[in-house]
């Protein structure tokens, strides 16, 4: 492996956080080594679906895949007295711990921030946790669905009394990934200027709590207890098409401007009762918000849409000035012209799973320091004996421990 | 303050408003950077005029939605269109280590505030910008909203129930989490690099990329699987038992209680059996087994929330937390304001505003031991620290302030 020159090369990172792994990524994108931990029954996102090519195996979890790439990785029982030792050696030499077990876990070990501090004072030792290392719900257990509904985003994804909905990917451990992504690096920047670094303690409800959007300040200010806003005005919200549906912001309050390249697009289009459209009334969120107006709308855009596929309305709309999006699923997304031409998916032959890889690239464009895939994700075990190694065990050792069951050695790399 | 905060001495010129911008540049203020927001009296941030407002009253030093997004911030009123104001805003720059902007592709280049013109001035700066975009593309010019983001980036038809419309989180998601975060991080990864090298840079997050960055399956199953995923309610793609099951006082009258469950190995479905009290129903062949649960998982989240339906919320959670089964009350801003484990965090802030008085804000749920996030001062007046700033960043004398403020330069 090339060394790094990104703007965090220099930087270790020991990652023991399972699922809340796209914190290390963002770390390992930018050039920081993460070596990544495993126990014996491996990081639980290993089995997560969907695989790939459907086929499942600890190397194929796509969310694995995501989550790792440009990373080293070892399998290691910390519970057992060498395991904990070699866990002890390997923090020596680190500048950033993250990790994710429940409260108190690794205290009990005698891993927790007082002892990893002495032997290494400059480390920075991040934990998220569902709630946080102290207070009522410290011991609750949890996931990302109880993070988002105790943290009151959950709330807000439906409108009235509906059943609200979770959305795909984890979001609270997502969220809890990137809280902890620049308050350890805002850490890291202090510890590398005073000397000694410190312990962040991240509740996932939290973060969750810190999405709310305005919904606290609504009930703050104003007593309201929101929940979705939903399509409120005509010409605002969800209208089908011919193989979806767009997403429409043209009735906006008092923005005129919205409204009108609305009206002048479906006029030039001649569409049957446009005329109507550019009429005082459709002015005003008044008019816009009455039952009859949201119905009239419906008949007038509607009958345009369904001639239409998405991508011509997003298209044609938006070069009249129409704020106007389509509805995309993930092979729109693949097949955009603007994601194809900014090369955002980006994609490596995996050896090891026989075939090409893709996801999502770079978050940011950096002009002198640019993020780079690296890598790709450690196989089970893949980097034991190199690490184990470097921190100065011997082959010898290396066999011990893998016998003894403290620790698993990929066979390539045995 | 007894411990220097970790950005302290870090200024930021600050051209961001309404969503993901401000939350970016709060996110700095509130570990010590010093954030200079540039605000415009003819062209608002359009948060300002957005509700909710202190006591329902409309007013531009009033929202709620605007003042959560900048606190500890200063803010000055420029009017861009004096030739004055723009030899001040180049002064500021070159006292400035960051400069960050969410307007459209190219708009600061048209006034001449572009990266290069920029690094004219200071050659170190840390640039960062978030147009919709990016800056390059077919699309580029396009406009949209925060909800238009989550229709482009596949949310609102991830999320939903598979017989409905999408639907989405209900929020402009990405302006809160993906595009804040990300250009945070990036921006502190160009301070270290500066701090190494000496070496300024610019950085772009286009908000429909980012985002994806947080929603990655979707697009790999298509890639590699061919899948195109639907929305699949509050299903697990691996687990079930898993959602959200109503609670005694649940009504369709407006009284939203639910619980959440997420079983995920066996030892948790025979701890909910056990809180459940080990029902007939629950030992049913088609139930034994992680997979038969997943394949019959409508009949039994049925038979769940036949059993959930008759307990109080909070007693239930007591119930089963105790029997270690993941679970959670869905909470609402009332619920979440009140929230013990929040409230014992000091979570929630209250700031003196000198037109709405104490209100709330959220502090960092980062907890740093030795520098913990400083939330100290409330949102900004429109230039209410333009003097200030004046006189201590340019050594203005009163009487050219008055000179200009007379001009228009500050409207």
């Amino acid at each position: 492996m090339s060394e790094s020159q990104g703007p965090l090369s220099g930087i270790r990172v020991v990652e023991f956080a399972g699922e809340i792994g796209y914190c290390g990524k963002l770390f390992a994108n930018l050039g920081a080594e993460v070596i990544q931990i495993e126990p014996i029954e491996g990081n639980p996102i290993r089995r997560a679906a969907p695989f790939y090519k459907d086929i499942p195996d600890k190397e194929g979890s796509l969310q694995f895949i995501y989550q790792n790439t440009n990373k080293k990785g070892i399998v290691l029982d910390i519970e057992n007295e060498q395991g904990r030792e070699i866990f002890l050696n390997l923090v020596k030499t680190a500048d950033l711990l993250l990790e994710s077990f429940p409260p108190g876990y690794l205290n009990k070990l005698n891993l927790g921030y007082d002892q990893l501090s002495e032997i290494n004072p400059r480390l920075v030792y991040t934990s998220v946790t569902g709630y946080g290392q102290n207070g009522p719900y410290r011991d609750y257990p949890w996931s990302d669905i109880t993070a988002l509904a105790m943290g009151g985003l959950l709330y807000l994804a439906a409108e009235g009394v509906d059943l609200p909905v979770r959305a795909p990917d984890n979001q609270a451990y997502m969220m809890g990934a990137l809280h902890a992504a620049a308050g350890s690096m805002t850490a890291l920047l202090e510890a590398e200027q005073s000397g000694r670094g410190q312990y962040l303690d991240i509740s996932l409800q939290e973060c969750v709590a810190c999405a709310l959007e305005n919904a606290i300040q609504f009930y703050d200010l104003e007593g309201i207890v929101r929940r979705a806003i939903g399509s409120q005005e005509a010409g605002f919200g969800f209208y089908p098409c011919q193989d979806g549906y767009v997403y429409l912001v043209a009735g906006m309050g008092n923005n005129v401007n919205l409204w009108n390249a609305l009206a002048d697009w479906l006029i030039k289009h001649k569409v049957e009762g446009a005329d109507i459209l550019a009429r005082d009334e459709w002015k005003t969120p008044q008019y816009r918000k009455t039952a009859e107006a949201k119905q009239r709308f419906y008949d007038i855009f509607v009958p345009f849409t369904m001639k239409h596929n998405k991508t011509y309305l997003f298209e044609n709309g938006q070069e009249q000035r129409v704020t106007i999006a389509p509805v995309n699923n993930a092979k729109d997304i693949c097949e955009d012209s603007h994601v194809k031409y900014r090369k955002f998916i980006v994609d490596y032959f995996s050896e090891s799973l026989g075939g090409q890889v893709f996801m999502p690239g770079a978050p940011f464009r950096l002009s002198q320091t640019p993020w780079k895939l690296g890598t790709e994700p450690p196989e089970f075990g893949q980097h034991t004996a190199e690490i184990l190694q470097e921190i100065g065990y011997d082959t010898k050792q290396i066999q011990e421990f893998k016998q003894g069951g403290v620790c698993i050695v990929a066979k390539a790399s045995s | 303050m007894s411990q220097k905060l970790p950005l302290s001495g870090i200024r930021v010129l600050d051209f961001t408003w309404v969503g993901a911008g401000p939350i970016t540049t709060a996110l700095l203020a509130e570990y010590g950077a010093e954030v200079i927001k540039i605000e415009s009296g003819t062209r608002l941030d359009t948060l300002r005029l957005l509700p909710p407002y202190k006591d329902g009253k409309v007013g531009s030093e009033r929202s709620g939605y605007f003042s959560n997004r900048n606190p500890n911030k200063k803010g000055i009123s420029l009017n861009m269109k004096n030739p004055r104001a723009f030899e001040i805003i180049k002064e500021l720059i070159k006292k400035s280590d960051i400069v960050c902007d969410n307007f459209t592709a190219h708009a600061m280049e048209k006034w001449g505030l572009g990266y290069g013109d920029v690094r004219k001035i200071k050659p170190d700066i840390i640039y960062a910008c978030m147009p919709l975009m990016g800056t390059d593309g077919p699309h580029v010019k396009y406009r949209g909203f925060g909800v238009q983001v989550n229709s482009i980036i596949g949310i609102l038809h991830l999320t939903g129930f598979p017989e409905k419309e999408p639907f989405g989180m209900g929020t402009n998601y990405p302006d809160h989490v993906a595009n804040p975060m990300q250009t945070a991080f990036a921006i502190l990864a160009a301070l270290r690099h500066k701090r190494k090298t000496g070496e300024g840079q610019y950085i772009e997050l286009c908000q429909i990329e980012a985002p994806l960055c947080i929603l990655p399956t979707s697009v790999m199953d298509y890639m590699m699987n061919g899948r195109v995923e639907n929305r699949q309610g509050n299903q697990h793609f691996d687990f079930a038992p898993h959602g959200i099951y109503p609670v005694l006082g649940n009504n369709l009258l407006g009284n939203n209680h639910w619980i959440v469950l997420s079983v995920q190995s066996e030892d948790e479905w025979q701890s909910l059996k056990a809180a459940m009290g080990m029902p007939e129903w629950a030992e049913q062949a088609k139930f034994t087994a992680n997979a038969e649960r997943m394949a019959n998982q409508a009949e039994l989240n049925g038979l769940i929330a036949g059993w959930t339906v008759n307990y109080d919320g909070d007693e239930l959670l007591r119930r089963l937390v105790k029997a270690k089964v993941r679970a959670g009350l869905v909470k609402d801003a009332r619920d979440v304001l009140n929230d013990p484990q929040l409230n014992y965090r000091k979570h929630f802030v209250y700031l003196d505003h000198s037109e709405m008085g104490y209100n709330v804000y959220n502090n960092s749920p980062v907890h740093m031991s030795k520098t913990p996030a400083v939330l100290d001062q409330a949102a900004p007046l429109l230039g209410e620290h333009t003097k200030q700033v004046m006189q201590d960043l340019l050594n203005m004398d009163e009487t050219t302030f008055e000179e200009l403020k007379k001009q228009g330069v500050f409207d």
